[in-house]
């Protein structure tokens, strides 16, 4: 092997009557070394990362314990599966989020950055993107899983984006208290609310914020609350949750052309998704 | 141990060093610049990867939004030259110096991060990556062995040009008298 020298001076330090001669004897293995480096660099690897879990939560499928509580259901005006989902399905981007309700990062992205997006001159409107809401409440949040109860109750009869939206304008107000009714209330018509009770009947909140919520029973592995028909819907949104995996929220993940891009985690702002989704768009 | 094994010993042990640290950072500008999902390497995959680690970089909260897109641009090519500046040994004590100065930036940027209780993706390595305390004590650790890298660059240089300043004869000439 041809002589190994720490750094190109000390080379010339230790044969000054040859400069030149130091020189070749430390550009030689270098020039090895960049041509190496580069080659790495510059392998074609492709990593496909679209998992089963992945197509069934881009193509909006539910569990089979999901369906059997909507079949159950007696309101003809009742959807069979909570509609939580922005936008025309066939979009060239799905945007999945998972999202709590009570989680403060979780409602500065959707102030900040869901809000335009799901705006007139965002990209839902546009056709660009389809939006997808997946619940995935946090054990550390007392309230967070009666929220999800009540958008997927709103959800049912096709009144999701409202109750949304006020559950995150208002979360401070309902996250001291567990009051998270009134606001639901104040989003809809008093005969729609009606209807949404009528869902959540057997989905009653603890009465404290001390007592373990139902959120924290699945959580850790038991069942969730007995005779709430909606936590089937927030459970298999959990189970994708845990496919991502999802580790904090927000977690969002994007499809595009049936590619599933790695999940990111935290507040982004909406310049910066948009330009994430242009750069996609102009593949 | 004569110093001149001692002197071999820290010259074998810099080269090691240095090459860990060029593979370090020759690997996290490969991530970064990956292309993503099933993705040919392109221009555009380029694009997508570098806008999707732009989406990193805005997650810590730190830049203003007009310049999370040009730090995400410029950090993966800035860590695909150190790598290479690293591999080559040109002027070492200088690189090890810059990236010394790159991964503290890093874990203080992280360490401030972790404290506010971000719960975001490190994007030290390409994207998936939550930080937390194994991610901390990971670019801890890298942070510590470029500091030691960088001091045995600089003590080896300096020991390089003393061992220069002696003649064979025996007879040593003043370092300021033998430079000019």
């Amino acid at each position: 092997m041809v002589g190994l020298y720490v750094n190109a001076e000390e080379a010339e330090l230790s044969s000054p009557k040859f400069p030149g001669f130091a020189s070749a004897r430390i550009l030689r293995p270098s020039l090895l070394m960049l041509v190496f480096g580069v080659a790495i660099l510059c392998s074609p690897i492709a990593f496909s990362q679209t998992t089963p879990a992945a197509t069934a939560a881009s193509s909006g499928a539910k569990p089979k314990t999901a369906k059997a509580h909507a079949a159950s259901s007696s309101d003809p005006a009742v959807s069979a599966v909570p509609s939580k989902s922005f936008g025309n399905k066939t979009a060239p981007i799905t945007m999945e989020v998972f999202s709590d309700y009570q989680c403060p990062s979780c409602r500065a992205f959707f102030e900040q950055t869901l809000r335009p997006l799901l705006g007139p001159d965002g990209y839902v409107a546009a056709g660009k993107v389809y939006l997808v809401h997946r619940d995935f409440p946090l054990p550390m949040h007392p309230y967070s899983y009666q929220a999800a109860r009540w958008a997927n109750a709103a959800a049912k009869i096709g009144r999701f984006q409202d109750v949304d939206a006020a559950l995150f304008d208002n979360q401070n107000s309902w996250a001291a208290d567990g009051d998270i009714e009134k606001f639901v209330a104040g989003a809809m018509s008093p005969a729609d609310f009606k209807r949404v009770q009528r869902l959540m009947a057997g989905c009653e909140a603890p009465a404290t914020a001390g007592v373990k919520p139902a959120s924290a029973r699945l959580n850790s592995g038991g069942q969730a609350g007995q005779g709430c028909a909606l936590d089937a819907y927030i459970s298999s949104d959990q189970e994708l949750g845990k496919s991502v995996p999802v580790q904090a929220t927000p977690t969002f993940v994007i499809f595009y052309k049936g590619q599933k891009y790695p999940a990111s985690s935290g507040m982004v702002t909406y310049p910066i998704l948009k330009q994430f989704f242009d750069s996609l768009l102009s593949q | 141990m004569t110093s001149e094994t001692r002197g071999s010993l820290g010259r074998t042990l810099l080269i090691l060093g240095r090459l860990i640290l060029a593979g370090i950072f020759l690997f996290a500008a490969y991530a970064k610049l990956k292309p993503q999902a099933s993705m040919g390497w392109s221009g555009a995959s380029i694009k997508t990867s570098l806008s999707m680690f732009a989406m990193q970089v805005d997650s810590y909260q730190l830049l203003p939004p007009q310049l999370v897109s040009p730090a995400a641009h410029f950090l993966p090519l800035f860590e695909l030259f150190l790598g290479l500046w690293m591999l080559s040994g040109v002027l070492l004590r200088y690189s090890a110096l810059t990236t010394t100065l790159l991964l503290g930036a890093f874990f203080a940027m992280m360490v401030r991060t972790y404290r506010m209780g971000l719960e975001i993706n490190c994007g030290c390595f390409g994207p998936g990556e939550r930080l937390g305390v194994g991610t901390l004590l990971r670019d801890g650790s890298s942070l510590a062995f470029a500091i030691a890298v960088t001091i045995g660059a600089f003590v080896l240089h300096r020991r390089a040009r003393k061992d220069a300043s002696v003649p064979v004869s025996g007879t040593t000439i003043p370092a300021a008298q033998h430079a000019e």
